[in-house]
């Protein structure tokens, strides 16, 4: 949650800041999903539950959990919320099958108890909760047991000891069932990896330094006096966060539905790795946009977008069958380059070009704009001495540039042949 | 030096971002760099305002980049036509001394170049339809100017024999103690500026010296 005291821009930042914002999941829905979810866990949990016995857990994950969540494209879509649900059991306990039963069972009971009209839906690997319209949002809900050790003696073993060796980025790794599996049905040892926790731990180390410089000054902007650790992390956006929202923003409507469009876990993989702790979304959009592709790894011919807390993982191991999947990536990056920094290089803080209008979503950034530009257009002063005022501010600007091409020491002098 | 190869990935690399309104084609071992360059106060962050302006430019290179040196036009015709502008009728941007900048510059990428020696000529050009002067200086016209830029490098007298006797020395592989120092000590070069002349060898290299003396000598008409 940001707060605006000054709703009036006066930046690309700020522009940017407040587009961004307003396709972020607003604060009343997160925390009512967060609401939500925490009263499943509750109910999976009571003392009637058939698998209270087993201490589960509900957690977020995806988006949720690095706080990239963007609004659906259409009004009538929902935003989805992803978790875990975490039984402490092992793999010889159930079967992949089993597992995802038992907690489905428990799952339809809670819809049942809440009156929920739809009834859950099973996925390839989740369970889907419908809420009413109005909640605008469904939650998907991973059924999971840990899976830590063997992860981190297979990274050990593969040469990945750092990794092994590192509580936060291997130590929550979970085994997850997928009914696609020949093995589905047997008692195996064989279940698939995932990491989310991990996976979000490495992501918040690649911003840490702007998230302890937004925790800081959004306490001084409460008048706080709590330390910066006591402030959850979801209460502030780094402008990497805010960079990862405005490119899956502009990848939903550069794609539409598109099935091959580029997956979240790429861009927001690609952009975290090329991220520097740039302080600003101007900065970050450009460092990531400008870098991001040579971040992906070439294994012969084949593409690796490689999962960092799990080096045997390639997000876009899609695109050898699929080359769709690959041009669209290219493409995209192409476009979102080009139409990010239309705006950024070559353009006013209050005039967006059309191309990135349209990138961000019009009906959005018009709204927007509308707020925030109103206040400094009803200001505009006499066209004269505004001409004057503007071609001083230019002077001014060129001697800065001046000065500091001067001061680098490095100019070049024109000559004439 | 930057050495290896120009291709057409570099120059659309380092234009992506940072000149969005440019575009990049090439012709066999050509390079065209087309559109408008925006001329930006800083190269890092953006100003509110926007860019100070904008020139239409052409850029004509070869994948011999940087020894050879890049054709800059200035196509639309804003700045006029005449040597004291440091253009020439066909609006041929004499940008820089190509030699100096080589030799002092750490970084002679095509993207340095962008947001060096171009980004000061077009600054420069701006500054003097405001001002009527030029921030950086200029050089003299031709040979003169030549001679400026390469006695500038060397950091000896702006004098012609001078400059040439210094580049004969510096284009041989290992000079000679026993010739004339090039300060006009009368002195030979051992007993005087040996440790200097050496150290300006190991950043300019014999070959460099070479076509620099070439330059000179084409330039005299």
């Amino acid at each position: 949650m940001t707060i605006h005291k000054n709703k009036n821009a006066k930046t690309h930042d700020d522009v940017l800041e407040e587009i961004a914002g307003a396709i972020d999941i607003p604060p009343s829905q997160y925390e009512e999903a967060v609401s939500r979810y925490e009263t499943l866990g509750n109910w999976l949990d009571r003392d009637q539950s058939t698998i209270a016995q087993y201490d589960p857990q509900i957690a977020p994950q995806g988006s949720f959990l690095l706080g990239t969540v963007t609004r659906p494209l259409g009004d009538d879509e929902e935003y989805d919320v992803d978790l875990i649900c975490l039984l402490k059991v092992a793999k010889k306990d159930f079967t992949p099958k089993g597992l995802k039963e038992t907690i489905g069972h428990e799952v339809k009971l809670y819809a049942k108890a809440n009156n929920m009209s739809k009834r859950p839906e099973e996925g390839r690997r989740c369970w889907t909760l419908h809420y009413a319209d109005d909640a605008q949002f469904h939650m998907d809900v991973l059924p999971c047991l840990p899976d830590a050790q063997a992860h981190q003696l297979l990274l050990e073993r593969r040469g990945h000891a750092a990794l092994a060796h590192d509580q936060s980025l291997s130590g929550q790794a979970i085994a997850i069932t997928d009914w696609t599996l020949p093995q589905y049905e047997q008692l195996t040892e064989d279940w698939p990896l995932s990491n989310p926790i991990g996976y979000a731990a490495w992501f918040r180390g690649r911003m840490v330094a702007q998230l302890t410089e937004g925790k800081k000054r959004f306490a001084k902007s409460q008048m706080i006096t709590a330390s910066v650790d006591d402030i959850p992390d979801y209460k502030v956006k780094t402008p990497l966060q805010r960079a990862i929202q405005l490119l899956k923003r502009h990848r939903d409507s550069t794609f539409g539905d598109n099935e091959h469009k580029p997956i979240s876990i790429i861009i927001t993989t690609l952009s975290a790795k090329a991220y520097n702790e740039e302080p600003t979304i101007s900065e970050a959009l450009q460092t990531i946009l400008s870098t991001m592709d040579q971040f992906i790894e070439y294994h012969g011919e084949e593409a690796w977008v490689l999962n960092p807390v799990n080096p045997e993982e390639n997000f876009a191991d899609k695109w050898a069958e699929e080359s769709k999947k690959r041009e669209n990536f290219f493409k995209w990056l192409e476009q979102a380059r080009h139409d990010f920094a239309l705006y950024l290089r070559t353009s006013p803080f209050n005039e967006m070009p059309e191309v990135l209008k349209e990138g961000l979503g019009r009906r959005t950034v018009d709204r927007t704009l509308d707020t925030i530009l109103a206040a400094g257009a009803a200001m505009i002063t006499a066209p004269a001495i505004a001409k004057a005022t503007a071609n001083d501010a230019e002077l001014e600007r060129a001697e800065a540039a001046i000065t500091n091409i001067r001061e680098s020491g490095s100019q070049s002098k024109p000559w004439a042949k | 030096m930057h050495t290896g190869r120009l291709t057409i990935e570099e120059i659309r690399r380092a234009i992506a971002f940072d000149q969005p309104k440019l575009n990049a084609t090439q012709d066999g071992s050509d390079f065209i760099v087309e559109g408008q360059y925006v001329l930006v106060e800083n190269t890092g962050s953006v100003s509110p305002a926007g860019p100070l302006t904008a020139f239409d430019i052409r850029i004509v290179t070869g994948n011999r980049y940087p020894v050879q040196e890049p054709e800059v036009f200035e196509t639309s015709g804003r700045i006029p036509r005449s040597p004291d502008r440091h253009i020439n009728g066909d609006g041929d941007c004499c940008v820089t001394v190509w030699e100096e900048w080589l030799t002092i510059s750490g970084d002679t990428t095509f993207a340095a170049f962008l947001n060096g020696p171009l980004r000061e000529f077009f600054l420069a050009q701006y500054w003097f339809e405001k001002t009527g002067k030029w921030p950086f200086g200029e050089r003299s016209h031709g040979e003169k100017g030549l001679v400026e830029a390469f006695a500038d490098v060397l950091g000896t007298q702006n004098k012609k024999q001078n400059v040439i006797y210094y580049l004969r020395i510096l284009s041989q592989d290992w000079p000679k103690g026993h010739w004339l120092c090039p300060c006009g000590s009368g002195k030979l070069l051992r007993y005087c500026h040996k440790a200097d002349l050496m150290a300006l060898h190991s950043r300019l290299s014999p070959r460099m010296a070479k076509r620099m003396l070439k330059r000179l000598k084409s330039q005299q008409r």
